[in-house]
């Protein structure tokens, strides 16, 4: 007799949720299949790659690679415009590193007309990334939010410290889309979505940021969530957790010692602009087999490699 | 893994406000009755008509009406001894949201209602009994193995039946109430559902007293593996100790506000 593979397509199904207007907006989530499972069920969105582009420019940045990608850019508006170009980009995520209160302290004032320059230049969704100062963070949402009406842009992200002053600007004032962050605690994360939604804010403005973490750097406790989150909202029907998922990929990956030491420190690890593209290639390919419906990348290598990566597995 | 389902008990005519709506296609009692249950949490909600010799096909089509077309197709158990009024019910039966429930055969007089659901794509709650109540699990699981047997034979999933072993009443038969926890362990361990009408074990207790001995039986009987129960959900205590059960079981990811949800 025939061998007939059992499909296992479930009757849940993540929600879709649209980023960005116009010709240039995606789509993420709508499976109702375990991550890259195309044999049980097709899956209509694949996941994407939002270019992380900070407030700072390429001020810190240690990897020739990007340096040359961004080279002739004289501002952070120039870089998110050719940000666009990268090989399997599909948005932009601004990153408010400069505002944090213990750093910088950039002004919401500032950001916010940041944000705006950045939103004029761009086809491609914007994510808004804080400085994960929680009242800092409220406050550019808020205002970024409000500058960016009809944009349909993620604020990244609500905790459970300023859900509710996010989840009410973001989410409800101003109409955008919302991440849920949650720092791998399963339970933190379906709260933090039952919470939202009492606020009000509708299922379909929600994405879940439930943590990140690079390879090697504890992250078996990330992929053990990703695993019982997808298996919730799939296999239990669980509608506080059938939120797309999206995870922040080089904000992590870049501030570990394999991709920040000079060579003439750790000759014997080789190249560091390869290391740091190794770095997120791992980590972002795990959390995408894990379910992550979007990774947020820097290096033009790895986001190619890993467009490739999504492509071939669809 | 799946949650526990319950069936909304308080449409029925045994409760007179029920009967007379019934009797005078009164839409009002019967429409808050079902909202009342499917806002604390009811997943299915039964609609017993009684027997209704004269006008039960009419009447069941009015009531599968009236329900699914005010509470977006919410799934309903049919609960007739009238097998006509049952079918005439599935004909304007929208599935939606889940398939209709025979409620229900036995291994007695009632043991063509398998046949029934099973003609008509519809899960049946198989009443472990004959005619009288099975005097030990022995014949319980005899009465389960029959009634399998005729589902499966009529190309039914096995997980459309899902076995009552039949809850007694304590007060009367405190000696059985360990019997029948043990034969729901026996449906769990075969891999089959399972409900039953759960207040049965709380007849003519004091109405303060009667929560406590659902939710504890209740409790109890998911243990063992219970995946479903006819119950009254708008007792406060009980949909708690369900929600609370589900999440030891690992039935639903906790978060803190689990009993709000």
């Amino acid at each position: 007799m025939a061998f007939t593979p059992k499909k296992q397509a479930f009757n849940a199904k993540i929600n879709a949720v649209t980023l960005g207007t116009g010709d240039k907006s995606i789509v993420i989530g709508g499976e109702n299949v375990l991550p890259f499972y195309t044999f049980d069920a097709p899956i209509a969105n694949k996941p994407r790659i939002a270019v992380e582009i900070s407030d700072k420019g390429l001020e810190g940045c240690v990897s020739d690679g990007i340096k040359a990608f961004y080279a002739g850019c004289e501002s952070v508006v120039d870089m998110a415009v050719k940000a666009q170009s990268m090989e399997g980009a599909s948005a932009i995520c601004l990153h408010f590193e400069s505002a944090d209160p213990n750093g910088e302290n950039k002004s919401v004032e500032d950001c916010v007309a940041l944000a705006k320059a950045v939103a004029d230049a761009v086809e491609m969704p914007i994510l808004v990334m804080g400085c994960k100062n929680i009242e800092k963070d409220a406050q550019i949402f808020n205002a970024v939010s409000d500058a960016l009406q009809g944009k349909n842009i993620l604020v990244l992200s609500a905790r459970e410290e300023n859900y509710k002053n996010v989840g009410a600007s973001a989410g409800l004032a101003y109409n955008q889309k919302v991440g849920a962050e949650s720092a791998v605690d399963i339970n933190l994360a379906k709260q933090l979505n039952v919470l939202l939604s009492q606020l009000g804010v509708p299922d379909a403005s929600v994405c879940m940021n439930v943590g990140s973490s690079a390879a090697g750097y504890g992250f078996e406790y990330l992929s053990s969530t990703l695993d019982r989150v997808k298996a919730a909202a799939l296999a239990q029907s669980d509608k506080q957790l059938q939120m797309p998922i999206v995870t922040p990929v080089s904000p992590e990956t870049w501030g570990v010692k394999e991709s920040m030491s000079p060579e003439e420190e750790s000759p014997e690890w080789g190249s560091l602009d390869e290391r740091g593209i190794e770095m997120e290639v791992c980590t972002a390919s795990a959390c995408l087999v894990g379910g992550s419906n979007l990774v947020i990348m820097r290096h033009p290598a790895a986001v190619a490699t890993i467009s490739k990566f999504i492509d071939s597995l669809m | 893994m799946a949650k526990f389902i319950t069936i909304g008990e308080r449409i029925s005519v045994t409760a007179p406000a029920i009967r007379r709506a019934f009797e005078e296609r009164d839409p009002e009692p019967i429409l808050t009755r079902c909202e009342q249950q499917l806002k604390a949490g009811a997943n299915y909600i039964d609609v017993n008509i009684g027997p209704a010799e004269s006008d039960g096909e009419e009447r069941m089509q009015w009531a599968v009406k009236l329900l699914q077309e005010r509470f977006d197709n919410v799934p309903l158990a049919l609960d007739t001894s009238n097998m006509k009024a049952i079918e005439a019910g599935i004909q304007v039966y929208n599935r939606e949201k889940g398939k209709p429930i025979v409620n229900s055969a036995d291994a007695g007089d009632r043991f063509n209602r398998i046949e029934l659901a099973a003609n008509n794509d519809a899960i049946v709650i198989a009443l472990c009994s004959a005619n009288g109540i099975a005097s030990d699990n022995d014949e319980r699981m005899a009465h389960c193995q029959r009634m399998l047997e005729e589902g499966l034979m009529h190309g039914m999933e096995a997980e459309d039946l899902w076995f009552d072993p039949l809850f007694l009443v304590v007060k009367g038969m405190q000696d059985k109430q360990m019997e029948v926890l043990e034969a729901i362990k026996m449906f769990t361990d075969m891999g089959l559902n399972s409900t039953g009408g759960l207040s049965n074990n709380s007849n003519g207790m004091p109405k303060h007293i009667r929560p406590i001995f659902d939710s504890c039986m209740l409790a109890m009987a998911m243990m063992q593996g219970l995946t479903s129960a006819i119950v009254n959900p708008n007792d406060q205590r009980l949909m708690e100790t369900i929600k609370t059960c589900d999440i030891i079981k690992n039935n639903n990811l906790y978060a803190d506000s689990y009993l709000e949800i």
